[in-house]
């Protein structure tokens, strides 16, 4: 799983959990306060999901389809937050909201198409289409590619659960 | 004399490789039988004449090897292959008084019969007296080509006749349709031709992606460059096969994806409900990178008791969380654990539901009753509305 063993400091996990850490570190630097609050807990839960995410993106770098969209993704997202602070919860939902309807859209075509095209060969191609959706970056790919970069988003993912269930076990001792 | 070649024939070949020893024998004794019938009808017909002179010759190249060039000169092919000759064969046979007609026509189907099956193993043959008289000249041409021009070709031309003779009922044709045997049945036969078709078709295409053209496939270049594509697909689809857990007894495509999407929808969970789990935490916690080497967690924690106690300790007394923390984390990872149908959406719904709900005072009351929270989206939005009205 580990993208080179003669050099274990620079391994993905090794990258991973430095980059984590060190954000995980920060988010808890800047809310000095405890969070009692449960609307505090779930900013920090978002704020540590997205850190998660990024820290993976970021020890793969750019060599993968999937890294680089979600680092623009990240990105573009924090860019929007810094743009309009004000509006910010907003916008957030409204590109929610807007993104679901998109996705409703889609599934609704892949629905009308069943009716008319074979069933087997439209579910599979529903099926990729959806896998589209949960691989960052997989809109824009053929099948081929888009079965490597699901390949190695799951090798990535599988990591980060695992060290983010080892840190949590960890610290919960 | 049936009887052998009857032996012969029961004998199964896989494929046409005869021994060359048994070929000859039932060559030599076939064209015995045709020696007899021939050189009676040699006196009716001037063309015969020349088979007659060639059959020693033949006998002679019989007896040496197969890839004996002697025969080069040979007119027999164009001879042998009109329908109209066979017709005089037949009928000079038949008028002559050596050999009854009954007899002739029992004895040359049979005859060709055997030696049909003999050479062309697993073909079911059913005898047509016009095209087996066909065959049987076709085969002395046969056997001429073989000793000419080798292997391949003999094949070939071997194809083409059975073909025929198999497919075309009591019809006589040419021989040069060729094209018969792509589109007719036939087991062996039609298999080595279009394989020897596919294989000249590779090596005459400038193809940089090397694939064999297997049986009863298509050789153009827009099916092998798909038939690729498909290759890889499935080679990509097998490498995810041994990513996904308790994938093994799936076989197909569509189910191959439904067990992936799963997968990388449960991994995206996971994901969240650690995140919430870390949220939870309490953040004086300070996450030392020196403290966590990434190979030695178990190690490092087995081996250093005491200085897990100690943040252990302050942890213990961080995660004490009041019970509208413990309820709303308790709430997003029943959330995470348990999705609804469209998963990543129901969560962050979930997720946002919650906290938001319980910032009121009053829901304080109303989280204690929800302890086992149901978790289908229908009833958190109901408690949302709950929470807000």
């Amino acid at each position: 799983m580990n993208s080179s063993h003669l050099n274990p400091s620079s391994s993905l996990k090794s990258r991973f959990t430095t980059r984590f850490l060190r954000a995980l570190t920060r988010i808890n630097a800047r809310k000095p306060i405890s969070p009692s609050s449960p609307r505090e807990i779930f900013q920090r839960y978002r704020r540590i999901k997205v850190a998660a995410d990024k820290s993976m993106a970021s020890s793969v770098r750019s060599r993968r389809t999937w890294s680089r969209a979600t680092l623009w993704k990240l990105r573009s997202r924090s860019c929007l937050q810094l743009a309009s602070l004000g509006r910010r919860r907003s916008v957030k939902t409204s590109t929610i909201t807007s993104r679901q309807a998109i996705m409703k859209k889609t599934s609704h075509e892949i629905e009308n198409k069943t009716t008319t095209e074979e069933d087997h060969q439209d579910r599979f191609v529903g099926q990729a289409d959806k896998l589209r959706e949960l691989v960052p970056g997989g809109e824009a790919m053929d099948l081929c590619n888009l079965l490597d970069e699901t390949a190695h988003y799951i090798k990535c993912l599988t990591t980060q659960v695992q060290l983010m269930r080892k840190i949590v076990d960890f610290y919960s001792l | 004399m049936f009887p052998s070649l009857h032996s012969l024939g029961s004998c199964t070949y896989n494929g046409m490789d005869l021994t060359v020893l048994e070929k000859q024998q039932a060559r030599l004794k076939w064209l015995q039988q045709q020696q007899q019938q021939q050189n009676y009808v040699v006196q009716n017909n001037a063309h015969v004449e020349l088979c007659t002179s060639s059959v020693p010759q033949f006998q002679g190249l019989l007896g040496s090897s197969l890839c004996g060039g002697q025969l080069v000169e040979l007119k027999m092919p164009e001879v042998y292959l009109g329908s109209d000759d066979f017709h005089k064969f037949v009928n000079f046979s038949v008028a002559g008084p050596e050999f009854g007609v009954s007899k002739m026509d029992l004895v040359m189907p049979e005859a060709a019969a055997d030696y049909s099956i003999s050479r062309t193993s697993g073909c079911q043959m059913t005898a047509f007296q016009t095209a087996v008289i066909k065959e049987e000249g076709e085969d002395v041409v046969l056997e001429k080509m073989e000793s000419t021009t080798g292997r391949e070709s003999f094949n070939k031309r071997k194809a083409k006749a059975v073909a025929d003779y198999k497919c075309k009922d009591k019809k006589i044709k040419e021989v040069e349709a060729e094209s018969e045997v792509k589109t007719k049945c036939s087991a062996e036969v039609s298999r080595n031709s279009s394989k020897e078709k596919s294989k000249a078709s590779e090596v005459q295409k400038p193809d940089y992606i090397h694939v064999r053209a297997r049986r009863g496939q298509a050789t153009d270049s827009h099916s092998l460059a798909e038939r690729a594509r498909r290759e890889k697909i499935s080679k990509k689809m097998k490498c995810l096969q041994d990513l996904v857990p308790g994938c093994n007894k799936i076989t197909g495509k569509a189910g191959m994806l439904d067990e992936i999407i799963n997968y990388v929808q449960s991994l995206q969970r996971q994901v969240e409900f650690l995140s919430t789990k870390l949220a939870a935490l309490n953040p004086s916690v300070e996450f030392n990178v020196d403290n966590l080497h990434v190979k030695e967690f178990p190690a490092y924690v087995a081996n250093f008791p005491a200085a897990a106690k100690s943040p252990a300790m302050a942890n213990l007394a961080c995660l004490q969380l009041n019970p509208l923390q413990k309820e709303a984390v308790n709430c997003i990872l029943d959330a995470t654990m348990h999705p609804p149908g469209t998963a990543t959406e129901g969560i962050a719904s979930a997720s946002m539901l919650i906290p938001e709900q319980a910032l009121g005072s009053s829901c304080v009351t109303q989280l204690q009753p929800f302890s086992t929270w149901n978790t289908d989206p229908q009833c958190l939005y109901n408690v949302y509305n709950m929470g807000f009205h």
